[in-house]
């Protein structure tokens, strides 16, 4: 009985081993600029995104994969932020707290459908993240980090005291499951494929951003914000647009988060939670649009796979994540294939270097 | 009536005065140099006209609307094209990216209508990479159109931050030492590609260290000293102008003194 849960657990960890070497397969220099275009190896991916459930039909993986999912999103679009632009933000748990807890007062307290706050929640973290943007986003670099931390750690202040509205460190609970026209998302199958379906319709649209004048303009301030204005680039515009697109993006994450998991408590959203996206987007690549999904793939799994080992899964956790960024500092979307022919080709020498010294 | 126009402006750092009431006009279809020893004052100008600084006290005014409170970005909006004196590419897009990132004002379309993809999109975005294509074979770098920007030898990053502040089209290009750090051969080239922007309608207006380029190329010279503008005038003029003499020969025999 115990042996052949041990082979579940092996068939289930080689699933996430064989899409990140794909998804390494993709790009192994995405600078190129015809490499920007959509081909047919996306369309390789969207196929086997819709038929790896089906394959591995373990609820256990279903659910892990939706939360992949969901901080995907996430991830996707702190990287649009972080990664293009080139600014800082560690506040951004916090749009994703708003957008769980939009949708869990208004469907758990008064009873509004699901769908509607889900949009409600998109709005209510873009109009935040517009409002605090216009300010903060004049500050750079670590300046801009520590207000972001401030405005997170201010946020969760906020839940925690305000205990009518949102429960304090309790939270809420019975969040009805997502619904569209009747149809209700309860198995972990379905939330897969809605999780799923909205990071590829959330994914089309930012590499649409990626590989167009917005992308450039995004990439430009990056780099040099004197030279992007000096073009006509209308800089602080561009940064506010992608903040508040960041935060829509996380806003509709949280709300999916609240519906999957039926609560919401200030836990979730703590700095630890931001410092794992971050690390999701830097470990799948910066300005690598393909980075933070696999990247929030393979933190999510690394974790589930660690709570196995309890006290020890932290240790393990970290030292996994230093050699990860000692071997992958380009991120492991990016440089995956070459990198491993590096290492075994490193080996190999040493291996001739070693018999030459004998 | 002239295109650009700088009316007594004034800027101060700490106390040092950059510029002390320094007026001067750029013909439109003109090549305008500006000239001076180091710490005349010129890129201290240049700053100001771009927006990048702002002055103490003063008029910029630009195809005569007063555009001294402007910022940078909507300076380049009514036309105002640059380059920098250190070498301000993006080199973490390619060489393409970086000349079409340039006519970021000529493309139109909010956030949504690229992330849709909208149909008028792929059809401005094609014409985009096909304009940039042809600024790049006017400039001899179409063979690297698909590298990186910052894998480019010196001189063609030089030459491809002409190309990006040309695909903006300028009518008031501001060229900040564009000669720096090229080879002789590169600087005939350079000189042939900026007399050529003039002839398509492109007012220029250039600092410079290189003498000859200067001397061969420019319409009319400004001379700036110690933040005081002394002369103004044809090459020939500025030449012979016995302040002008002082000024650099004061500063060689100043050098040589501290040599010694």
């Amino acid at each position: 009985m115990v042996e052949q849960k041990e082979k579940e657990f092996r068939k289930r960890d080689l699933f996430f081993l064989v899409p990140l070497w794909l998804l390494s397969l993709i790009a192994p220099d995405p600078y190129l600029y015809h490499k920007k275009e959509f081909k047919k190896k996306d369309l390789f991916y969207l196929g086997a995104i819709c038929l790896a459930p089906l394959i591995w039909s373990d609820p256990h993986f279903h659910h892990l994969m939706v939360l992949a999912g969901i901080y995907a999103i996430l991830a996707l679009g702190l990287s649009l932020f972080m990664g293009y632009a080139g600014q800082i933000s560690l506040g951004h748990a916090a749009f994703f707290g708003i957008g769980a807890y939009t949708t869990a007062i208004l469907t758990a307290h008064h009873g509004f459908p699901p769908f509607v706050a889900l949009w409600a929640s998109t709005l209510s973290a873009s109009a935040i993240a517009y409002l605090i943007g216009r300010s903060i986003l004049k500050l750079k670099g670590y300046f801009l980090a520590l207000a972001t931390l401030g405005f997170g750690e201010i946020f969760l202040v906020m839940v925690r005291e305000s205990t009518d509205l949102t429960g304090g460190v309790i939270g809420i609970f019975g969040i009805p499951w997502f619904s569209v026209i009747g149809f209700s998302f309860d198995t972990y199958l379905k939330q897969y494929y809605l999780t799923w379906g909205v990071l590829t319709g959330l994914f089309i649209f930012s590499k649409n951003l990626v590989r167009s004048k917005v992308g450039r303009a995004l990439l430009a301030v990056a780099a040099s914000e004197d030279a992007a204005s000096s073009v006509g680039i209308n800089v602080p515009r561009v940064k506010l647009e992608i903040f508040v697109l960041g935060a829509a993006f996380a806003g509709l994450a949280g709300s999916l988060f609240a519906c999957v998991m039926s609560t919401a408590n200030p836990e979730a959203f703590s700095l630890g939670f931001t410092v794992l996206i971050v690390m999701m987007v830097i470990l799948g690549g910066m300005g690598n649009i393909y980075g933070p999904i696999a990247g929030a793939i393979l933190l999510t799994w690394l974790m589930d796979f660690l709570s196995r080992y309890q006290e020890y899964s932290l240790p393990i956790y970290s030292v996994l994540l230093i050699l990860l960024l000692i071997f992958f500092p380009d991120g492991i979307g990016t440089r995956l294939n070459v990198r491993v022919i590096y290492l075994i080709g490193y080996w190999a020498k040493k291996k001739k270097r070693d018999e030459g010294k004998l | 009536m002239s295109l650009l126009s700088i009316e007594a402006i004034t800027k101060e750092y700490d106390g040092i005065r950059a510029l002390d009431r320094v007026s001067l006009k750029v013909e439109k279809g003109s090549i305008k140099g500006l000239i001076g020893p180091n710490g005349a004052g010129k890129s201290t100008l240049f700053h100001l006209i771009s927006g990048v600084e702002k002055p103490d006290s003063g008029k910029i005014c630009f195809k005569e609307k007063n555009i001294t409170s402007l910022a940078p970005h909507e300076r380049s909006a009514l036309g105002i094209g640059r380059t920098f004196q250190t070498l301000q590419i993006w080199g973490n897009m390619t060489v393409v990216e970086n000349i079409m990132a340039g006519m970021d004002r000529r493309l139109k379309g909010n956030l949504l209508s690229y992330g849709f993809w909208l149909p008028w999109i792929r059809t401005s975005e094609k014409e985009a990479l096909k304009e940039a294509k042809e600024i790049l074979d006017s400039l001899d770098l179409l063979g690297k159109w698909e590298s990186m920007a910052s894998q480019l030898p010196y001189g063609k990053q030089k030459l491809l931050e002409l190309g990006r502040a040309l695909a903006m089209k300028p009518e008031l290009l501001l060229l900040d030492e564009p000669a720096s750090g090229l080879t002789l051969t590169e600087i005939e080239q350079l000189s042939e590609r900026i007399s050529q922007i003039r002839q398509e309608g492109v007012t220029v207006f250039l600092v410079e260290h290189h003498m000859g380029m200067v001397m061969e190329i420019a319409d009319e010279i400004a001379v700036l000293h110690n933040g005081e503008l002394i002369a103004e005038g044809t090459p020939e003029g500025v030449k012979k102008n016995p302040r002008v003499i002082d000024a650099y020969l004061t500063r060689r025999n100043r050098n040589q003194d501290a040599q010694n």
